[in-house]
């Protein structure tokens, strides 16, 4: 059996998808968080399952409205699970009665029964499943209430069958019933099924890829009924669909009377004229404090003492750090003795300690500050705040050449780019989606923070927090910037468009936050598990040998005669600026490795240092560890990030010139920053 | 954008949807938009002829504003409402 899931957007539709297959896509509350359909298999009834975008109509003008009207035509579909969200019953119909004029059966989840209670509304479900001549299941996707009734009723088939009901005045239902039978009017779909009843509507709204089917005397008609209604086709079928709602609502919901709701408080604090902006930037500088500077502080030497070992352990509470007398011996020592004692060669032992122990600990000892980002960011996404923040700055972004919405982009960004730039879907016009998506890489992801927190950790210590803002604040400005030049070098539209929906804020439920941390954590743990592993090893080994082979002991044979050294020589020249005017192959090596990986800049960075390398006091200044720091930050990002970009603008030129952009900016800030540390 | 936009609206007066204040109530008279997909979709979000409206949140800086109708709450730039013809009531 074959299964589509439609819905509006925001409406829990993936949140039941996820119930149904009890897989784990990502929930939000914002519009528009899936963005391509996801199949899904249930496997104990042998059915497929089908997740489509967000849309309010079938119309063809958006691409996500596209996808599921070419599905819906195209596909096999064996029924519709149409959710509702029965707290905005009135629109979410709209959809229904299209998905009605389908030669497929429907069955309706209306969604978020257990919220009408709090919200005054009564729905007499068994009237309004007459009314409409569909079966009605109602449930909560979120608690999982209902979800099994659904199921018995699909799988067992006791659902009604499809009648086509009129809903329309009579002469509307003789024009559609009209079209219909002629069947030379209606083009054949490719699933076999005519969807004749859907076709004829089409005509009648004259829908961009159906009025071309109208002849001399079916547009005589179609002039007489806009005539007599005083609208044109498209606004008449709108209306009508809109009045045939109405009078069923009408029959079947009870509204009482309507109170201030808990989101309208909320809001006038929240989106109030003064204080908004303000709270924005407090939520996020939050977020920073308390992932970077509480949680960082207080777990990244101790996990780094674990690994690594140290002498005089040092933690952070705030901004007040705490010194021990005593130090830890740490795994990557411990196991360097233990296995010297077994007589393995200094080599051997180096690749262990110095690649893989020191290269993964590099990366692993970010993760409890991560968790917290991720937590954070979760909350931020499914509370509905995010809609907020999209509507307060639309004013502001649609200035430069973006969308409200491009906020979104930005800080799903802020965890990483890959989904980042994925969810630029969501904004409507072309322009301010190309120009979002060549920005969102300049927003410092969660791989990234390891390499502020390292720059915070070695030269600002008990100010990491504030150093962490800064870079913010410099990516909030590369943004602004370059968008009006974005803006600048893009034709003109004269119109674009923000419609947005505004969400009731909800409270995050503790299963999806965990689901969504859990899930991004352990992708993170997983990259330092393979690919920072992976390379940690390669750097260590290149490290170690000099281009004839010969080991670099340190005593005889220094670590700048290895092939390491060899091949940051060969770029050092381009970091030369940004680093004071220094030649540094160590730091250069590092920062070629950020394309496969931003963690693996400080990974590779660790390594080198354990094997003999410059260490990072050696290496940097506070202000060239700055600049470093920023150009890793603001350049070309990792190899993920840019096969998404390109999948996404499906041109490869267009990529090539956004990493040609963050090239350019992010060597003339950390250069000017390093120079003019010179000149200091 | 023009700045001279503050025209006042009292109960009974027509205007654009773009002009009213907070807190307003309208009935939508008519539509009219050259932008065929921008039509479209305010008439997918159930803005048609007859529709109530209630202007409830205009956002800190002024533009965008969010209005009330058929149960629900809709973001819409004031350039988008442009093109709506409606009734204080």
């Amino acid at each position: 059996m074959k299964l589509a899931l439609f819905g509006n957007q925001n409406s829990g539709k993936t949140s039941l998808f996820n119930a149904l297959t009890g897989s784990n896509q990502k929930v939000g509350n914002w519009p528009g968080v899936t963005i391509d359909r996801v199949e899904g298999y249930i496997k104990k009834n042998n059915s497929t399952i089908v997740d489509l975008p967000g849309v309010y109509s079938l119309s063809p003008y958006t691409s996500e409205e596209e996808i599921s009207r070419r599905f819906v035509l195209d596909e096999k579909i064996d029924l519709i699970i149409n959710i509702v969200d029965a707290t905005q019953l009135e629109r979410s119909l709209y959809l229904t009665t299209q998905l009605l004029e389908l030669d497929v059966d429907v069955v309706i989840a209306l969604n978020m029964y257990d919220l009408l209670q709090h919200k005054g509304i009564k729905i007499n479900v068994k009237k309004l499943e007459d009314e409409l001549g569909v079966t009605i299941i109602p449930i909560s996707a979120k608690t999982g209430a209902g979800i099994n009734r659904l199921k018995e009723t699909i799988f067992k088939r006791r659902y009604k069958r499809n009648k086509h009901k009129p809903i329309y005045p009579d002469d509307v239902e003789e024009f559609i019933q009209r079209v219909a039978k002629e069947f030379k009017y209606v083009r054949p779909t490719k699933n076999g099924k005519p969807h004749k009843r859907f076709g004829a509507v089409k005509i009648l709204e004259e829908d961009r890829d159906y009025r071309i089917l109208m002849d001399e005397k079916l547009k005589a008609a179609h002039l007489a009924l806009e005539q007599s209604y005083g609208m044109d086709g498209e606004q008449l079928v709108a209306s009508l669909r809109y009045d045939y709602i109405v009078r069923i609502r009408r029959k079947c919901v009870h509204y009482q009377k309507r109170k201030e709701t808990r989101t309208d408080k909320v809001d006038r604090i929240f989106l109030n004229k003064f204080l908004a902006i303000p709270i924005f930037i407090l939520i996020m500088a939050i977020v920073y404090f308390v992932s970077i500077s509480l949680v960082g502080g207080l777990t990244a030497s101790l996990i780094d003492a674990a690994f690594n070992g140290t002498e005089h352990l040092t933690i952070y509470i705030g901004t007040h750090p705490i010194v021990f007398d005593q130090g830890a011996i740490g795994l990557g020592p411990l196991l360097a003795n233990w296995l010297g004692g077994l007589g393995a060669s200094s080599w051997a032992i180096g690749l262990l300690t110095d690649g893989v122990i020191a290269g993964t600990g590099a990366v692993i000892s970010f993760v409890p500050q991560l968790i917290m980002l991720f937590i954070c960011l979760s909350v931020l996404e499914t509370t509905g705040y995010m809609s907020r923040i999209a509507f307060f700055l639309d004013r502001v972004f649609h200035k430069i050449g973006l969308s409200g919405k491009s906020l979104i982009p930005f800080i799903v960004g802020a965890g990483c780019s890959v989904p980042g730039v994925m969810s630029t879907r969501i904004i409507e016009d072309e322009n301010e989606k190309k120009a979002t998506l060549a920005l969102v890489p300049f927003i410092p992801c969660s791989a990234k923070l390891p390499i502020i927190s390292l720059v915070c950790a070695t030269f600002f210590p008990a100010w990491g927090f504030a150093l962490a803002l800064v870079f913010y604040l410099m990516a909030i400005v590369i943004i602004f910037v370059l968008a009006l030049i974005i803006k600048k070098f893009t034709k003109k539209k004269e119109h674009s468009t923000f419609i947005s929906e505004l969400p009731s804020y909800k409270i995050p439920s503790l299963k999806y936050v965990g689901r969504d941390v859990g899930d991004k954590t352990w992708s993170f743990v997983k990259r330092a598990g393979t690919v920072v592993v992976f390379f940690s090893v390669i750097v260590c080994v290149l490290a170690s040998f000099t281009w004839n082979f010969q080991y670099v002991d340190g005593t005889r044979i220094n670590i700048d005669e290895s092939m390491l050294a060899g091949i940051g020589n060969g770029f050092a020249w381009f970091f030369y600026p940004m680093l004071g005017c220094q030649w540094n192959w160590a730091a250069s090596v590092s920062a070629i490795q950020g394309l496969i990986a931003k963690e693996q800049v400080v990974s590779s960075i660790r390594v080198i240092e354990a094997a003999g390398g410059l260490g990072l006091f050696d290496s940097f200044t506070p202000l060239t560890a700055f600049a470093y720091a920023a150009f890793n930050l603001f350049s070309i990002p990792c190899i993920a990030t840019i096969s998404t970009m390109r999948a996404e603008l499906k041109s490869v030129r267009k990529v090539i010139l956004i990493m040609l952009m963050e090239l350019l900016v992010a060597w003339l800030i950390a250069s000017l920053i390093g120079v003019w540390g010179v000149l200091l | 954008m023009k700045k001279a936009k503050h025209i006042l609206l009292h109960s009974g007066e027509e205007g654009h949807l773009s002009d009213l204040r907070r807190g307003q109530k309208c009935i939508v008279l008519d539509f009219h938009n050259d932008n065929a997909a921008l039509r479209r979709r305010l008439l997918d979000m159930g803005i048609t002829k007859g529709v109530i409206i209630e202007i409830k949140k205009i956002a800190p800086l002024g533009d965008p504003i969010d209005i009330r109708l058929r149960g629900y709450e809709l973001c819409i730039r004031k350039a988008d409402m442009e093109g709506i013809d409606i009734r204080v009531l």
